[in-house]
């Protein structure tokens, strides 16, 4: 899910005021998940959308502008007939209700102090739920609750904000800068440790949650938690061994290491003599990442979050070792 | 896993004696080289002048955790004063092997810690 406060953030740089469109109900299909948003700007801008066809999201724009000029909410219900349908293909026609209602960027707006506070939680490891009150007029009312909340009306819409995985990103490396980056595009918390502080630096990533600086095994040890990512994008036995030989007996989700085949093994070899367990050592995506021919920075990390993803979603996925 | 590096270094790498957490250490010092990021650990337990424990935790290349694994062995029941004197020549020559010139910080990183440890430089 897309990070609405760093949208926010982007649509600041030019725009006082947006309109925000939740995608609240569908009716016969939708391509986005309820919760999508898409927001218009006063200037002109547009980000994030509500659905893959043009002709819905042009239609929100339309009453976004619109809204923002009455400087009011409304609960708005945009209709696709089969022939738009057949365009956009969808199977049949659709129905979509978004809740649009204008947002001020300058000094503080509830929606997203609501937002913010939905986000904090989420990245401090909690599922959040925002839920939206809409009256028949007025403005929506939003409180946020970490406690599962269902809505008790068609006047009441709960967004599940899910707790924020969290990706342990061994390695300040090219390959580390790149994943961080598409890691916290995905919604992932990011966290950089390094023993090295020339290279684990906020110029490199900007994005990170947070980076850690010291001896690796040490600081990546509060992180072996259940559902974490762990990535060793080092290439550097110094850090894979000692990390490697605690984290393969950890319940994190996925643990995957920078390397050839011919080292990988080499790794593996040594971690057996050690007495990890073949079921330990199974556990380990080395090579990394899925297949996809390249060799950049940019092309490994991509492969790496693929692969991420995939495990995210329960797909099988090639193992590549 | 092969190294170029000897048997001694081979033994001290793969099987390092000394590598733990001392529960109370009365000195400690990490040193770390900013560029290829080795970083070692030195804890020292002392009775007086004598140190009756020593124990590192290293992230660190076969040549530096060899390296901690022989200094930490032959410090352990040294007096400080003997373990300060100890050159950074002979760590290199306890590894048993040629150390290329460009590899000689990585067998002292370990000598270097201990030496901020006994001068009582925490970190």
């Amino acid at each position: 899910m897309p990070d609405i406060l760093e949208q926010l953030a982007t649509l600041r740089e030019h725009e006082t005021r947006v309109a925000m469109a939740t995608l609240i109900a569908a009716r016969g299909g939708s391509p986005r998940p309820l919760g999508a948003k898409l927001f218009v700007g006063e200037g002109g801008r547009l980000l994030g959308s509500v659905s893959i066809g043009g002709c819905v999201d042009a239609r929100v724009v339309e009453h976004g502008e619109r809204l923002l000029k009455e400087n009011r909410a409304e609960r708005v219900t945009v209709i696709v007939d089969d022939a738009e349908a057949v365009e956009l293909g969808l199977a049949c026609g659709a129905e979509f209700d978004l809740l649009i209602e204008p947002i001020s960027l300058n000094g503080t707006d509830s929606a997203i102090e609501a937002y913010r506070s939905a986000i904090n939680i989420s990245r401090s490891g909690r599922e959040a739920f925002v839920v939206t009150r809409i009256p028949a007029a007025g403005p929506p009312a939003r409180m946020v609750t970490s406690e599962p909340f269902t809505a008790t009306g068609p006047d009441v819409f709960v967004e599940r904000i899910a707790a924020a995985e969290t990706l342990l990103l061994v390695g300040a490396s090219d390959v580390g800068a790149a994943l961080a980056r598409l890691a916290r595009g995905l919604g992932m918390r990011v966290v950089v440790v390094d023993g090295r502080e020339r290279y684990a630096t906020r110029d490199r990533f900007a994005t990170a949650d947070e980076i850690l600086v010291g001896m690796p095994s040490e600081l990546a040890r509060p992180y072996f938690k259940a559902g974490a990512y762990v990535v060793l994008a080092a290439h550097e036995y110094k850090y894979d061994l000692p990390i490697l030989r605690e984290v393969l007996r950890a319940p994190v989700r996925y643990v995957g290491m920078l390397a050839g085949r011919k080292r990988a093994e080499a790794v593996r070899a040594l971690l057996r003599e050690e007495g990890l367990s073949e079921e330990d050592l199974g556990r380990l995506h080395a090579p990394i990442g899925i297949d996809i021919g390249g060799r950049e920075p940019e092309e490994v990390a991509l492969s790496i979050a693929a692969q991420l993803i995939a495990v995210r979603e329960g797909k099988p996925i090639a193992r590549r070792g | 896993m092969t190294l170029p590096y000897g048997p001694v270094v081979l033994e001290h790498f793969r099987r390092p004696r000394n590598q733990r957490v001392l529960d109370k250490p009365t000195a400690s010092h990490e040193a770390f080289n900013p560029l290829c990021g080795d970083r070692v650990r030195i804890e020292l337990e002392m009775e007086g002048a004598t140190i009756r424990a020593a124990a590192f935790t290293a992230n660190a290349c076969a040549i530096c955790t060899a390296s901690a694994s022989l200094l930490t062995t032959r410090v352990t029941g040294l007096s400080t004063d003997d373990a300060a004197r100890i050159s950074d020549a002979e760590v290199i020559h306890a590894l048993e092997t040629t150390v290329p010139q460009a590899r000689e910080a990585c067998a002292v990183l370990p000598l270097r810690a201990l030496r901020a440890a006994l001068r009582g430089e925490g970190a």
